[in-house]
């Protein structure tokens, strides 16, 4: 066992602990370089949820009030149109559909004034006219 | 400036190089093991680029949300506007009748 190799030995070791120093250095460097991009990317993330939540907070009493309102509306839509129908039906004219009876002729004698005018009277003849049989 | 010349034994000197060899395969375990884990913070890292690029998009689509209040307002006022036709139509359709 010679000289040279116990300095080989030492000079190994001395290599060996830098390479594993440096090894981690390095792997640390780069791993703290990605986590603290990582950490800013969810510190943006915190702020967009943040973001989101304030938008989202006004959706549901929002939307409450208008599907109330709406419901209140459409309740009321009926009894509007039902009103309207009973206004146009009574400001509408109804003609009167029944069917007319013909034309019936005028019954009876036509009576003239001048007979009465010369006292002249009809039903006094036929009283006087003979009955026949 | 004079060099010491350690005296080693045969097991000694093979517990030593022994020892380096261990030490080298521990130094390769460790660059493999951070090596993944560097692989790994990378997905971390493209994950959360992902999440964040969602959430950009989401509070994009929500960030008219305040316009919902303004649409209840509204349909507050048809509600109002029909309240005014009902009373309307009331006095008409009573004329109407009469």
């Amino acid at each position: 066992m010679d000289a040279w190799d116990t300095q080989t030995l030492v000079i190994l070791s001395v290599v060996d602990i830098a390479l594993l120093i440096a090894g981690l250095a390095f792997y640390l460097f780069v791993v703290g370089g990605q986590l603290k991009k990582i950490a800013t990317n969810l510190e943006e993330c915190a702020g967009l949820v943040r973001t989101i939540k304030g938008n989202a907070e006004v959706i549901a009493p929002d939307v409450e009030h208008i599907n109330r309102t709406g419901g209140v509306v459409a309740g009321a839509l009926p009894l509007l149109y039902g009103m309207a129908e009973g206004i146009v039906a009574g400001a509408t004219y109804a003609p009167d559909d029944t069917p007319r009876p013909p034309a019936k002729p005028a019954s009876g004698r036509r009576r003239s004034r001048l007979h009465d005018a010369v006292g002249y009277h009809v039903s006094d003849e036929a009283d006087k006219a003979p009955v026949a049989g | 400036m004079g060099t010491t010349h350690l005296a080693l034994t045969p097991a000694q000197h093979d517990l030593w190089v022994g020892a380096i060899i261990g030490g080298v395969v521990i130094v390769v375990a460790v660059a493999a093991l951070l090596t993944i884990l560097v692989v790994l913070v990378r997905r971390i890292d493209k994950r959360v680029v992902m999440v964040r690029d969602s959430l950009k998009a989401a509070a994009a689509n929500t960030s008219d949300t305040a316009l919902i209040g303004e649409t209840a307002k509204r349909v507050d006022a048809v509600l109002a506007e029909g309240l005014k036709h009902h009373l309307f139509l009331g006095r008409v359709l009573d004329k109407v009748r009469a």
